[in-house]
């Protein structure tokens, strides 16, 4: 009997504690791409590049001396205008066309590239390494925890109920629901349609850029960041059902446990194939994912 | 389709004359990179016939062209004949893609792409973590083979003569899928781009034809990607990752998607442009990515729709008297 609580104290708890945290930043990504396709209809393959250039802007004004506190709001403010700007003036010129999906699809890949490629150029291949914020760590229930750890869980946790509570409590979030569910009904309600589109994706954006700067001192910053990490965000968009805020975080904590916990019995190079596994499975028996979409229910 | 024919004209003739020119200077590198640029204008080809003319974009054709790479580098390495590798290949390719037609097919739109690159990517991280297939480093050593063509044997080790036999065979691919495409099946491909549910109601079967462009898509990607072995002597699991399915893609749409041709020429003209631009700086990508997203916003047709239409005019005045 002790044998197992000793297991759960050191292997397993651990463990899922670093699972959770993976978990919580996946979910910040993921939320960003969600939310665009729910209201916007576009698969966004530059979300991680915007992802990268959250943290890569935090490492630039961290250079210069701005603390890690300011940056945590002074990023997400920088990202919501460029969003716009992607938005009004790449995004709508094939957004009328025929094949959407596949148009802003393509653009946005090419747009990834560009993004990647100039980080590289600027900042140069090798990877930075914030200073993390906050030093020392916790201890309870003899399970050790990094106290940065905990309060990325911690503000993870906020930031997400923040953005829940926006979408599905207050006036904004109801006209972002009105446009996604129809757009036609909404505009000729009042809803300024072309600035909730833009506003939306401005959003996705800056919540990437956010948790760009959150988890640069945990996974250090360098130009194909957002390759890795866009991978698994994905798949958890997908699970957890395209459009869906309540997807995402249940398929974020889910696929990561898997992932945490699958790596404590095989090899851990097989749990991306795991997790792309159960995506692909997903995406055969049940395309619209666990939940339905934004603005439907 | 007759335009697409003449500019195919142009460039096999302009090959021929780089293929002499480059035989009589003696020149290894630029023939080899030229024969490299086919092979990967054969994966773009296959990309043509899913996104130009069925509609279906895939972000994972790597997948087949590094399954051709891979197993046609084992066979030579048992048995170091171009034919068996070939067959081998052919026979392999059509059953992965009528298993992987089946999985892909069962959904539509952005969710084709996203599962089609799903499943390239479990095929990339298998091939990259199994130690069988040489893991990250691939396969090297695949030994030098004379094609036994009949009338004649050439090697993969003359730079010229290779470049006509994968050009000979690249446009074998075009003149098929063409044809192909010409047939009725292929105006049934064409019209399940244009409205699925029409398609239905005319009493076709749409997942038949949807899955026989998939699995046609298949075997040219992976016989291209059979030829990769034979001129580089290695293959590696770059082969399969996301770079090359994505790298097909802005093949295609820099050249003009649903033209076939576009595919041939988009090839040599982004291998020219990253021989080019990379001599200057290794950040060619942001070039590239600039000028395919130029494309999707402005060329929707790619270089062929501004190309063609000219060449479709000249035809139209040669013919009327």
């Amino acid at each position: 009997m002790s044998g197992a609580v000793e297991y759960f104290q050191y292997v397993l708890a651990p463990q899922m504690l670093i699972g959770l945290v993976l978990g919580i930043a996946v979910i910040l990504v993921a939320l960003g791409l969600t939310i665009i396709f729910g209201l916007l209809d576009v698969i966004n393959m530059s979300h991680g590049e915007f992802y990268a250039l959250g943290a890569f802007i935090a490492v630039a004004l961290g250079t210069i001396g701005l603390p890690f506190w300011l940056l945590l709001i002074f990023v997400p403010l920088v990202m919501l205008p460029i969003g716009y700007i992607v938005e009004r003036g790449l995004i709508q010129r094939v957004f009328h066309t025929s094949e959407r999906h596949v148009t802003t699809l393509l653009l946005t890949f090419g747009l990834g590239l560009v993004l990647e490629d100039t980080f590289g150029l600027v900042f140069g291949p090798n990877p930075y390494k914030p200073d993390i914020p906050i030093a020392g760590g916790v201890e309870a229930f003899g399970i050790f925890l990094p106290s940065y750890r905990l309060f990325l869980i911690v503000i993870g946790g906020a930031i997400i109920a923040a953005v829940a509570f926006m979408v599905y409590r207050t006036r904004l979030g109801a006209m972002v629901r009105a446009a996604a569910y129809d757009r036609h009904m909404a505009a000729s309600l009042g809803v300024p349609v072309q600035h909730v589109y833009a506003g939306a994706f401005a959003f996705g954006v800056a919540l990437a850029g956010l948790a760009g700067v959150l988890l640069a001192p945990i996974y250090s910053v360098f130009p194909t960041m957002g390759r890795d990490f866009i991978l698994i965000a994905f798949t958890v968009v997908i699970v957890g059902g395209m459009g869906s805020i309540a997807g995402v975080v249940v398929a974020g904590l889910v696929l990561t446990q898997v992932q945490a916990i699958v790596s404590l019995y095989i090899s851990p190079v097989w749990s991306d194939p795991i997790v792309f596994g159960i995506m692909v499975a997903m995406l055969m028996v049940r395309p619209q994912g666990l939940f339905g979409r934004l603005g439907h229910g | 389709m007759r335009a697409s024919h003449v500019l195919v004209g142009i460039l096999v003739t302009a090959s021929l004359i780089f293929a002499a020119v480059g035989a009589a200077m003696n020149d290894t590198f630029y023939l080899r990179l030229a024969t490299e640029a086919l092979i990967y204008a054969g994966l773009a080809l296959s990309v043509d016939i899913l996104l130009g003319y069925t509609g279906l974009l895939s972000l994972g054709q790597a997948l087949f062209f590094g399954m051709g790479a891979y197993l046609s580098a084992l066979v030579l390495m048992i048995v170091p004949s171009f034919w068996a590798a070939f067959a081998a290949t052919a026979i392999v390719s059509a059953i992965a893609g009528l298993v992987g037609g089946f999985i892909v097919n069962r959904v539509r739109g952005a969710y084709f792409a996203l599962i089609t690159f799903g499943m390239a990517q479990i095929a990339a991280k298998v091939v990259y973590n199994t130690r069988a297939l040489g893991a990250s480093d691939g396969l090297i050593g695949v030994p030098v083979i004379n094609i036994n063509l009949g009338i004649a044997s050439i090697s993969s080790a003359s730079p010229a003569a290779f470049f006509i036999f994968v050009l000979s065979l690249i446009v074998i691919f075009y003149v098929l899928s063409a044809y192909l495409l010409d047939t009725p099946f292929g105006r049934l491909l064409i019209a399940l781009r244009a409205n699925e549910n029409r398609v239905q109601f005319l009493g076709y079967r749409t997942m038949t034809a949807r899955l026989a462009a998939y699995v046609i898509a298949a075997m040219i990607a992976a016989l291209s990607g059979a030829l990769y072995p034979m001129l580089r002597g290695f293959v590696s699991p770059e082969l399969l990752f996301f770079a090359t399915s994505g790298n097909a893609v802005i093949t295609v749409v820099t050249g003009g998607a649903g033209t076939l041709v576009g595919a041939l020429y988009g090839s040599l003209l982004l291998t020219l442009l990253k021989s080019v631009v990379g001599s200057y700086t290794e950040h060619h990508l942001i070039v590239i990515g600039l000028l395919f997203m130029g494309a999707v916003v402005f060329l929707p047709r790619g270089l062929m729709g501004v190309v063609r239409p000219a060449i479709e005019r000249m035809l139209a005045r040669e013919t009327k008297p």
